[in-house]
């Protein structure tokens, strides 16, 4: 009988398939923000009544805070892998908490955010200050999703964590969070001046 | 890391200019223009420093980059029919 040899191809790409993974998911989410914010820019362009609600404070100095907190957490992941890559496991899993920490915190702004705006009386369907009621949709919706992705991401963050400090995931597994985590930052980096500092009063 | 920091810096910087923009009261086209602008040098800097696509295969970048490029691009059709229903409110009694 004849035996079946196994040959090992090197990856078109010159990356492994995991990364390959990421990255063709990352290239879908992006499309879906894309289409959000294409939805928001066609309500907004056909909607004369547009309202801008946000106010310089607290609205947009609480999205700058949110922002920095946002760009300094993908330097902390950064930090997390290299010192992984150095074989340096507890630095890096310091690293990693000090990413769940912003990412946290991230989110805790976030809601403070949203729970102010519903005491407005902000709601997907209706505008307090009398103009277009899609107002609420697009900003809920789009805001929605990305604080959706920053939860998952801190959740998903933790359990590479608990995994790498058990030495069941390598600094590869890190990387490949990583690049899910940099994508939520580059996601908010067209939210924050398309949704919020285009609807300053 | 010095690198990740300087990097991180210069995304700050943008932020800063980015609200600067804002309160200076430009038109909304000139505005929104100048935003996307920093946006997209923003996400630049991201894709090719903190996510490594700098370090990638070429093949592979352009792979990523010109799938999202042509989505983009194909999703600005919508954009004449949201002028179209801006004309006829407008234009409605």
């Amino acid at each position: 009988m004849a035996e079946l040899t196994v040959t090992s191809e090197p990856s078109p790409f010159g990356v492994p398939s995991r990364k390959l993974g990421i990255w063709m998911f990352i290239v879908a989410d992006a499309a879906t923000f894309a289409a959000m914010l294409f939805a928001y820019g066609y309500v907004r362009v056909a909607n004369p009544d547009w309202t801008r609600p946000f106010t310089v404070w607290p609205t947009i100095v609480n999205g700058i805070v949110m922002t920095v907190v946002l760009l300094t957490s993908s330097l902390t992941i950064i930090a997390a892998l290299l010192a992984a890559q150095a074989g340096r496991r507890t630095t890096a899993l310091r690293w990693l908490g000090a990413t769940m920490l912003l990412g946290t915190l991230f989110a805790a702004l976030h809601l403070r955010e949203w729970v102010a705006m519903i005491g407005d009386g902000w709601r997907l369907f209706r505008n307090p200050l009398g103009g277009a009621p899609l107002v609420g949709a697009t900003f809920f919706s789009i805001t929605g999703l990305h604080l959706l992705h920053v939860i998952t991401g801190v959740i998903v963050i933790g359990v590479i964590a608990l995994g790498y400090r058990r030495g069941r995931f390598d600094p590869g597994h890190l990387e490949v969070t990583g690049l899910y985590w940099h994508f939520v930052d580059l996601v908010w980096m067209f939210v924050f001046p398309l949704v919020y500092l285009l609807n300053v009063r | 890391m010095k690198r990740y920091v300087i990097v991180w810096l210069g995304l700050l910087a943008i932020v800063a200019l980015e609200v600067v923009l804002t309160l200076a009261h430009l038109r909304s086209g000139v505005l929104l223009a100048g935003l996307l602008g920093l946006a997209i040098i923003e996400a630049g800097l991201g894709l090719m420093y903190f996510m490594h696509l700098r370090y990638e295969r070429r093949s592979f970048t352009w792979s990523l980059i010109l799938a999202v490029v042509i989505t983009v691009v194909l999703m600005d059709h919508f954009w004449l029919d949201a002028f179209r229903l801006l004309h006829q409110r407008l234009s409605a009694p």
